[in-house]
């Protein structure tokens, strides 16, 4: 069935609860594909309204209550949200059987599949979606969870300027061939969440749009951005990138406080950013909208490019 | 002698300050134009430099190479210039980055040697 449905076009790979999506798509039309370990699913959406779950793995099929079982079940999910147009969201409906609106949750059994990976905990998602690593996908029906590249740059590259020049660097691993980086002390492993610990809910203030994943995505893509966080003081809102995310706002936090520590003494207009940088590669935070954004880069980037983006961003979020 | 190094931060269109201090946040040497350092500014000085240098050991004991704050009119740039000593950049966010990152670099070794 996933290789039926239409292929749509590419939002971006992210990871986060199941529960993430269903309230940050309430202007998305299309199909969020699901990567869980050796396995692959989807969920159609109308502006966020789920209108069919499946999930696969090897010859065992799951859908509806049952698929969004096994999805809310991980911490965490990997995903592709991929946009429909109108022919071909009724396109995936005719192929998934889907008539109308008012089915979305097709009757299934509640039982556990049998043979399908076990989940890390029983139910619903964790306080934070803290990046999980993905295991390395066994088998002969391992899916290639390949993003369709968004061709547009979010803004058109300018003249580099020569802090920190950029270099080839490869594309991002994708699939199995990812990897977590592991730039943090081992002692800053992120948490993992406490079992019988009541699942939060994600609040509904926490809204990205689909523009807001789109920008996001386009960052991501740019060479040498090895992750990107959408934070605010609480929580991890969005994560792009294999990166442990604990560690990686602990330091942003950190920034974060030096800078408010400073501001009552400084008189030099609106904060754009702060980039840290060490051996390793570099930190920056950035305000956007009420939250903020954390990169993680290797030292080959383009900071001139990312400063330009960031201004951009800023400058749009204040006209809006 | 420091003063006339660091005076060749201050003829970059732009540059405002150009700023030596210790690892504890200490000024030792500066050089303004167009710009008062007093209390405040070397508090924000000293602040981004210590808190930098320890948000830096949250990267698996990481040394700070560089930490750079950037306001729509200005920005400030903090690199170390030997072990015990950095060289702070204050300047419009009409200057251009790469130069001053690079005149840091260049005269880093002058600068030391007056250390």
């Amino acid at each position: 069935m996933i290789d039926l449905i239409p292929e749509g076009k590419s939002i971006g790979w992210m990871q986060a609860p199941a529960q993430w999506i269903f309230t940050h798509t309430v202007r998305f039309v299309g199909v969020v594909r699901i990567v869980i370990q050796d396995g692959e699913g989807f969920i159609l959406i109308r502006r966020g309204t789920p209108l069919f779950y499946y999930f696969k793995h090897g010859r065992i099929e799951l859908h509806g209550r049952a698929a969004l079982d096994y999805f809310n079940s991980h911490p965490v999910v990997e995903f592709n949200m991929c946009k429909y147009t109108p022919e071909e969201f009724a396109e995936a409906l005719r192929i998934c059987n889907v008539e109308g609106e008012s089915s979305p949750l097709p009757a299934e059994s509640d039982a556990p599949a049998p043979g399908l990976p076990p989940a890390p905990r029983a139910t619903v998602p964790v306080p934070e979606p803290v990046q999980e690593p993905i295991p390395e996908p066994v088998g002969e029906s391992v899916p290639e969870p390949v993003s369709e590249p968004v061709q547009e740059q979010l803004l058109e590259p300018e003249e580099p300027e020569s802090l920190w020049e950029p270099e080839a660097v490869p594309p991002p691993v994708r699939g199995s061939q990812k990897r977590t980086w592991n730039i943090f002390p081992q002692t800053a492993a992120p948490k993992t969440p406490a079992s019988g610990v009541p699942a939060p809910v994600i609040s509904p203030e926490v809204i990205l749009d689909e523009t807001d994943i789109k920008i996001i995505g386009q960052i991501k893509k740019l060479n040498g951005v090895v992750a990107i966080s959408v934070f605010n003081n609480e929580n991890n809102i969005l994560l792009m990138g294999n990166v442990e995310i604990e560690p990686l706002l602990n330091i942003a936090r950190s920034m974060l406080v030096t800078t408010n520590k400073i501001a009552p003494n400084v008189d030099w207009g609106s904060f754009v950013h702060m980039t840290l940088q060490v051996p390793e590669g570099n930190v920056i935070i950035a305000p956007y909208r009420q939250y903020h954004l954390c990169l993680l880069t290797t030292r080959t980037i383009n900071i001139g490019h990312i400063r330009r983006i960031l201004r951009d961003l800023q400058q749009t979020g204040e006209q809006s | 002698m420091l003063k006339e190094i660091l005076n060749k931060f201050l003829v970059l269109q732009g540059v405002q300050a150009a700023v030596v201090i210790e690892e504890n946040g200490e000024m030792i040497e500066s050089i303004k134009s167009g710009i008062t350092i007093d209390k405040n500014l070397a508090d924000v000085i000293s602040t981004v430099l210590l808190d930098s240098r320890a948000t830096a050991h949250l990267f698996g004991n990481a040394s700070l190479s560089m930490v750079f704050i950037e306001y729509t009119d200005n920005f400030l740039i903090i690199g170390p210039l030997a072990e015990e000593f950095y060289l702070a950049i204050i300047a419009k966010n009409s200057v251009n980055i790469g130069q001053i990152t690079y005149e840091m670099k260049k005269n880093q070794d002058a600068i030391v040697s007056y250390l």
